[in-house]
């Protein structure tokens, strides 16, 4: 008879079980992450976005385009064969967090370059910090019109709203209405972007019939709305978040108003269609990005984030996903090092991008010549404005 | 204008039913209840669980979601009060705080941070008046708030149930010795509250259209400023509270544009506030113990003996900077910094008793001095910090002058108001200010000819600076004056009969703490070198207040200690990632839990 005893199961190994299953799940995930072909020592770079709190459902966005260019890029072979790691660091987009998450990762030699922050003043505040760290400052969002004066290390591929503010009048003025009322995002980025808009507008022979502003946190917009409504406008144009656009959209017809709608690029999500519902119908905007885009490189991405998250993609994750595959390419052309980075995103002619095809970055650290198109809500999806 | 009335009723609707369980919370508990907001988000996003996602009837939905703020309220009371009944009177606010945030994150983890559509079981635009369109909806939530507010008044007044609530409300050791079952009592009207918050979480989120974890916050702020403006503790009072608010907000917004819309209701609450101290309908009612103070219970200071100090400052000052990295020393910058902010309200909450809730405003005030003077004006970094402290102290006083004539939670609520005032006079100023631009480009201070970047030489400024404010506080509380204040703190009635005049006391103590206010301010705008009306938002008061609060009240190295663990707290637990947020609340609850007098008690 065999003695050996049999692997009895008693509490203590159970619970040793169960606690070892994820931290094993854990281990295997780190391992198959970073893909079987790229080997030696990883490139990192910092990310520093709001993971959580009041701005935590763009940091998500983020999180997951920035995910999908990190894995493609490692089951690819990695950047000239090192595996490439992401080091995610929770900001809430607050100064006084970004602000300390900036000194660390120019005090870790082995961050190449940052991503972020979301707002201004969270990005901003750490910007003197990576300059004198000599560390790039990828701010993909950061649209501020000082961003860049911060320093020759920062970065940014979010539309100059220059360029964005003036083909949006362009395309109102002539294919909406002449007659117009502005409401708009009482931010940094609401305010440059109005008068922009604005200015533009008369410029064409537009009339502005009524400027408004709201309170970003702002959920309840009927009193506002009544307000235009008394102003007669032809056309509304929202210069908005996708979250208050919708809003806008859904509230307008309970105040009465029943003027067009049109759009700031930045309501281009298809989150904005989920949350207006059928009162976002017929809404124009215009865009560098949106999922119908025929460009192969666009496609590409639409397809595997489809693939990999079953959602369609919006301008944030194709912007975050650009930065991450923009700083790759960087740091193989830059040697990976920090100044290298900086040097070959200063010099580089045809850098690859989703949202603007092969582009290079003007004498202000802006993407130069972005081309854009309108497009408008049909059947509930964003197409081509005919 | 006819509309305006009508979308203000509409919208102050929604306020009147936030504004019930508030008001009765406070009424029994006498409690500011900080986590309300994010019961009531926990109530939309169960309701929009079960309703929009599972696909529940809209009463079975309510019904769900019910229960689970009932079951969320019965948990606060056990967890965040109960164990504080006794202790100081602040210590629960505390509490509920760090209630707040784990609720926040942990609806943020549950659902997912996206805002999502909430679509309305309920018709939203069936009815019209004028232009304006209203539904069912609307008068569901209006039917909700009334007949919530004839049931618990109908209960109050004619059930034995009802008396013991009351009668715990007016004195609780009275009604404990009477029999009353009080932690019974103060367990129901939590569950209470919570239930019709739950209520209103489902009805106001379908309101709203779209939803996200995180709508907490503002609803609660709005809440609260209906219920303080109906006067605390009055069931009528909070509807009325509510509805006066949506009709002057809405108003406010017809008439001056949509970014005054917070400048407008604060404007109105503290107008409402100078004319009838205790809100529209609340009673004067009899004086309750203050919030801080000699009533104060539980364990006193710890001693800390002089060399202890020394040497502490010695191993911070002398040996931090030494073996500490630029990351660690750029945290312990921002610690010195917020301990400044907090120290102002060492001397303001702690030894003159008057929990303000509006630091962030002085903060603000002293940053974008420094900040328009360094770059308009040219200013050198010493002269700008100076002056920033010198307007915040000049201007303080002014702007909280309405405030001086209030007694217990009207003062911090008035404050709060005040607070988040200046930050929307900075917002809408913008010849002065650059409005929602911000100002860019502050340049960093320097000292003799040279710049101070390094994280070293920027700690040791930021701590130069600390103790230089701290030995002021220091001071001033072992003088005539802090005897003064410490009077005005412990016995309004028994201060002013020995010939101390209260609002000059109190505007004194404000003046002095918005000095050092300023300066932090002017230290934290040197340190980012851009600064926007977003980054003084209520948080940063409530941050100060939390500071204050855990370290002690009046107790100035308990303050910086505080500062020390709940600035660096969020850093330290960076590996946690997801639960980090969660994980600092838990430990905020826990040394609220068992040390309520603070980490090094009051003073």
């Amino acid at each position: 008879m065999d003695t050996k005893p049999t692997r009895t199961i008693d509490r203590r190994r159970f619970v040793q079980g169960a606690a070892a299953l994820p931290v094993a799940g854990l281990l295997a995930a780190r391992r198959g992450r970073a893909g079987v072909a790229a080997q030696g020592e990883p490139v990192r770079f910092g990310v520093s976005g709001p993971l959580s709190g009041n701005s935590a459902e763009y940091g998500r966005i983020w999180q997951r385009a920035m995910d999908l260019a990190r894995d493609e890029i490692n089951a690819a072979g990695g950047i000239a064969g090192r595996p490439l790691e992401l080091a995610y660091e929770d900001t809430q987009s607050d100064p006084k967090q970004s602000v300390p998450v900036a000194q660390k990762f120019v005090g870790d030699a082995g961050i190449l370059a940052e991503l972020g922050d979301f707002a201004s003043p969270a990005s901003m505040a750490a910007s003197p910090i990576y300059e004198r760290g000599g560390l790039v400052q990828f701010g993909f969002t950061n649209s501020h019109p000082d961003f860049t004066k911060g320093g020759e290390h920062m970065f940014s591929t979010t539309l100059s709203q220059v360029q964005d503010a003036a083909f949006l009048a362009k395309t109102a003025f002539e294919r909406v209405g002449k007659k117009q009322a502005v409401l708009y995002r009482n931010t940094d980025w609401g305010k440059i972007t109005q008068g922009l808009y604005v200015s533009a507008l008369e410029e064409l022979g537009g009339e502005v019939v009524a400027v408004e502003s709201y309170l970003e946190n702002e959920r309840d917009f009927r009193t506002l709305l009544t307000k235009v409504r008394d102003a007669q406008p032809e056309v509304v144009t929202l210069i908005s978040y996708y979250t208050d656009g919708a809003l806008l959209a859904q509230q307008a017809p309970q105040a009465g108003l029943t003027a067009k709608l049109v759009a700031n690029g930045a309501c281009n999500s298809p989150q904005f269609l989920e949350l207006g519902g059928p009162a976002t119908e017929g809404v124009v905007t215009t865009t560098v990005f949106f999922p119908g885009d025929p460009r192969p490189e666009a496609q590409a991405f639409v397809g595997a984030y489809r693939e990999r998250y079953q959602l369609e993609p919006d301008s944030f994750g194709a912007l975050a996903y650009d930065g991450v595959k923009i700083l790759a390419w960087a740091a193989e052309r830059g040697g990976f090092e920090r100044e290298g980075i900086r040097q070959a995103l200063a010099e580089g002619t045809d850098i690859p991008s989703v949202v603007y095809g092969p582009f290079r970055f003007a004498e202000d650290r802006r993407v130069e010549n972005a081309a854009m198109v309108p497009i408008q809500v049909k059947g509930g999806a964003f197409a081509a404005f005919a | 204008m006819l509309d305006a009335l009508v979308t203000g009723l509409i919208t102050g609707n929604t306020y009147a039913l936030i504004a019930l369980g508030i008001s009765l919370i406070f009424g029994v508990a006498d409690l500011i209840n900080f986590a309300h907001g994010s019961v009531f988000a926990a109530g939309a996003m169960v309701g929009w669980w079960l309703g929009a996602d599972l696909g529940w009837p809209l009463w079975a939905a309510a019904a769900g979601a019910v229960a689970v703020t009932v079951a969320l309220g019965l948990l606060i009371e056990r967890l965040a009060l109960r164990p504080l009944v006794g202790g100081p009177p602040i210590a629960p606010l505390l509490s509920t705080v760090a209630i707040g945030l784990i609720l926040d994150r942990g609806l943020e983890l549950v659902f997912g941070p996206e805002t999502r559509r909430f679509p309305s079981a309920l018709a939203t635009g069936n009815f019209r008046v004028g232009g304006i369109r209203f539904g069912t909806l609307d008068l569901v939530i209006l039917a909700t708030s009334l007949i919530g507010m004839g049931a618990l008044w109908l209960f109050l007044r004619r059930s034995r149930l009802g008396w013991a609530v009351r009668a715990t409300a007016q004195d609780r050791d009275a009604a404990r010795q009477m029999g009353v079952n009080v932690e019974g009592v103060q367990g129901l009207s939590f569950a209470l509250a919570s239930g019709l918050a739950g209520v209103g979480g489902v009805l106001v989120g379908m309101y709203y259209g779209n939803i996200e974890p995180s709508i907490g916050f503002d609803a609660g702020i709005s809440g609260f400023t209906a219920a303080v403006l109906g006067g605390l503790g009055s069931l009528p009072g909070a509807v009325v509270g509510g509805l006066l608010l949506g009709v002057a907000e809405s108003l406010g917004v017809t008439w001056f544009g949509g970014s005054t819309r917070q400048l407008v209701s604060f404007a109105v609450l503290i107008g409402v506030l100078w004319l009838r101290p205790n809100g529209l309908l609340g009673a004067a009612g009899a004086l309750r113990e203050p919030l801080t103070g000699t009533f104060a219970g539980g364990g006193a200071a710890l001693r800390v003996r002089p060399w202890q100090v020394a040497l502490g400052a010695a191993l911070a000052l002398g040996v931090l900077p030494l073996v500490a990295n630029p990351y660690q020393l750029q945290v312990a910058t921002l610690v010195a910094i917020y301990a400044l902010l907090a120290l102002s309200l060492t001397l303001v909450a702690g030894t003159a008793g008057q929990v303000s809730l509006g630091q962030a405003g002085f903060f603000a005030i002293g940053a974008y001095a420094a900040g328009l003077l360094t770059t308009d004006g040219g200013w050198g970094f010493w002269p700008a910090l100076l002056a920033a402290g010198v307007v915040a102290a000049i201007l303080g006083p002014i702007v909280i002058a309405p405030a001086l004539r209030l007694r217990g939670h009207y003062v911090s609520i008035a404050t709060l108001g005040i607070g988040a005032m200046v930050a929307a006079v900075i917002l809408n100023w913008e010849d002065l200010t650059y409005g929602p631009l911000g100002i860019f480009g502050i340049p960093p201070p320097t000292f003799f000819g040279r710049e101070i970047v390094a994280p070293r030489d920027t700690f040791w400024l930021a701590s130069a600076v600390l103790l230089v404010g701290a030995g002021l506080v220091w001071r001033l509380q072992r003088s005539q004056l802090g005897l003064a204040w410490r009077g005005v703190r412990d016995d309004e009635v028994a201060a002013r009969s020995v010939g101390v005049d209260l609002a000059s006391s109190k505007a004194l103590a404000f003046a002095v703490g918005a000095f050092l206010s300023g300066l932090a301010g002017s230290l934290l705008a040197h340190q980012f070198t851009y600064i926007a009306p977003d980054t003084f938002g209520f948080q940063v008061s409530l941050l100060a207040l939390t500071v204050v609060v855990l370290g002690g009240m009046s107790n100035i190295l308990g303050a910086i200690l505080a500062a020390a663990v709940l600035v660096g707290a969020p850093e330290l637990f960076r590996p946690l990632q997801d639960v980090r947020i969660l994980a600092y609340g838990l430990i905020l609850l826990l040394l609220v839990r068992f040390r309520p007098q603070g980490l090094l008690g009051v003073r």
